[in-house]
């Protein structure tokens, strides 16, 4: 019999909170029923009831989730306490097996407000009719009771702290489940607290998210191909996987200590022998002797803001000299020689990006991305068109900056099929040919920089540009 | 790192090198040994992704001669032990791969290796 739990989750990047949800319970292999009401799937609000076949299954979502804040046996809701309670009386079969001598205590908290202690107490007391003979062990009960209000999200508006006390819009009830929540990670794997880091690295929660989107675990092999100074590799490795890292530039993965940066803050997580090797490498020209390799791809691709986009080559064209590469003098990042990098449009490389995934991934792998978008500009069929044959969008979450913003793209290699490595060849790019739908992050660096100016083409707006 | 995994994964990818250009030859490999976590699922679903020859070759030239020059067909646990040092705990961190091939040189240092082309041997 599947029993209906109580999650409560953080009120941040609401869009990521179903796919990793689907995600972790795909990785463990059980189901998750969602409410058929889309009201009740509104990730703006905190709550969720989720119907799950056992505890066990809610444990495994807690101890994965980054979004996950508390875990309750669900008994009862209501728009007013009257209404809850008398839900929550025709609940006890569930709870009536704590009543003769469990230790408890009452949890009371609100969303979106602050309870005046008082009236804390006055709810306890409401739940008087549960009648628990157990004692009340303020420390260390036996169970938790959770009562949760909820409070329409006024985000903005200046009031004062309890103004409005229980002009709630919902009241949650149910048992606290002990668990060993994955949120804290989020302070684990702080930046700024990290032995290595960047101008490019990701943050430590979105880094937590987009390893759960890989379904990362024991025994799996995960691959960043823009790697920069690692962020997705700790937190994938930390699940258990063992990740590959490459990168056109060296001196991003190394930092100036030894021995390299991103080794070094591997170690400080205690995965520093996951880290599978880095290499340097463009990936439009890449070593890689044959496909299937990697469980998933993660990656954050260069967009151009600040890590530029860049490939091998010159950006006009003209004839590479005959002959050795130029001698150069010994650089203190021991790259000897830094050949010349030409720009690369964004929506090309994320065409590239999954074609060389198709060709990479095992079947069933998982592309996990970043693509930045205009979000005045976005349509659905931009991500629709950059897909390949044998290639399915899983989930995209949009995390909202305005006018920009970025979407965690997660996509299923479907096939079995043999492909052949991509050619990144520029000549098929989207602009050659005028029948193919136009994606809104084309050109997202230029576009970026001109603030997402409307109307007016990009060599009209360029020539504005101070 | 560069471990032997991955040496048997990278080919010599500079323009118009498309035969004998696989398994890079190290040079001056300065070798490091480390322990690395047992996973006897990820050994077995990655040999058929290895090519063995090469893997045995690469790792008797770095002085470590205990896989057999054919591929056993019984996957017993202590095949897989030394399958697993071989593949994972052996670490070159200096010195170089070139290419049986063309020649190239792709320098290793920090355990890092550079597979960058020059401007000439882009395709
Ligand atoms: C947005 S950053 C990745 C940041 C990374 N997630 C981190 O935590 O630091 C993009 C990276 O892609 C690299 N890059 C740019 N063009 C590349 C190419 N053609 N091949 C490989 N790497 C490239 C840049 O050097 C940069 O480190
Ligand atoms: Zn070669």
């Amino acid at each position: 019999m599947p029993t209906q739990y109580l999650f409560v989750f953080a009120q941040v990047h609401d869009e990521f909170r179903i796919p990793e949800l689907l995600s972790v319970a795909e990785l463990y292999g059980f189901d998750i029923k969602f409410s058929e009401d889309p009201k009740e799937r509104d990730t703006s609000r905190p709550f969720m009831i989720l119907e799950l076949k056992s505890e066990e299954h809610a444990r495994l979502l807690a101890g994965r989730c980054i979004l996950i804040k508390y875990v309750c046996e669900f008994y009862a809701r209501g728009t007013s306490y009257e209404e809850m309670h008398e839900r929550n009386r025709l609940r006890k079969p569930q709870w009536e097996k704590y009543i003769a001598d469990t230790s408890f205590k009452f949890m009371v908290t609100a969303f979106n407000h602050t309870i005046p202690q008082r009236r804390q107490r006055d709810v306890v007391e409401g739940f008087a009719y549960m009648d628990f003979q157990g004692k009340i062990d303020m420390k260390n009960p036996e169970i938790t009771l959770a009562c949760f209000e909820e409070y329409p999200d006024r985000r903005g508006t200046i009031r004062e702290k309890i103004e409005g006390d229980g002009e709630f819009d919902e009241v949650w009830f149910g048992r606290l489940i002990d668990v060993e929540l994955a949120r804290p990670l989020a302070k684990k794997f702080d930046v700024k607290k990290r032995a290595y880091f960047g101008n490019t690295s990701m943050e430590a929660e979105m880094s937590l998210l987009m390893a759960n989107q890989t379904l990362a675990s024991p025994g799996k092999l995960v691959y960043d191909p823009f790697i920069g100074t690692g962020s997705m590799a700790y937190t994938t490795a930390y699940f258990g996987a063992f990740v590959f890292g490459s990168d056109i530039d060296g001196r991003q993965m190394r930092g100036k200590a030894k021995p390299p940066g991103i080794i070094r803050a591997a170690a400080q997580y205690g995965v520093a022998n996951r880290i599978m090797d880095l290499c340097t490498f463009d990936v439009t020209q890449n070593p890689w002797r044959c496909g299937e390799l990697f469980d998933a791809i993660v990656t954050d691709p260069p967009y151009g803001v600040r890590a530029g986009a860049k490939r091998l080559g010159r950006k006009n064209q003209r004839q590479p000299k005959e002959g050795p590469p130029p001698v150069h003098v010994e650089r203190p990042d021991d790259q000897q020689y830094i050949p010349p990098t030409k720009p690369y449009e964004l929506s090309e490389l994320a065409r590239d990006l999954i074609l060389l995934a198709r060709y990479m991934l095992k079947p069933r792998g998982r592309l996990v991305f970043f693509l930045p978008t205009v979000t005045e500009e976005y349509e659905e069929i931009d991500v629709q068109t950059m897909l390949c044959e044998g290639m399915e969008i899983v989930a995209n979450s949009l995390q909202n900056f305005g006018s920009w913003g970025r979407r965690l793209i997660t996509v299923r290699k479907i096939t079995t099929e043999k492909y052949p490595p991509p050619t990144f060849d520029p000549a098929h790019a989207v602009t050659e040919n005028a029948d193919v739908h136009v994606p809104a992050h084309k050109d997202f660096r230029e576009k970026y920089f001109q603030g997402f100016k409307k109307n007016g083409s990009i060599a009209d707006s360029s020539a504005q540009e101070v | 790192m560069v471990r032997l995994i991955t040496h048997n994964l990278l080919a010599c990818h500079a323009k118009g090198c498309t035969s004998n250009n696989f398994p890079l030859q190290f040079q001056d490999a300065a070798i490091e040994l480390r322990d690395a976590e047992f996973n006897a699922d990820f050994l077995r679903g990655f040999l058929p992704r290895i090519e063995w020859t090469a893997l045995v070759g690469a790792a008797r030239q770095l002085g470590d001669t205990s896989l057999p020059a054919e591929q056993p067909e019984m996957l017993d646990d202590e095949f897989l032990q030394k399958l697993h040092h071989v593949l994972l705990e052996v670490h070159v961190e200096e010195g170089a791969m070139v290419c049986p091939n063309c020649k190239h040189v792709y320098p290793i240092s920090n355990g890092i290796p550079n597979m960058l082309l020059a401007e000439h041997e882009i395709g």
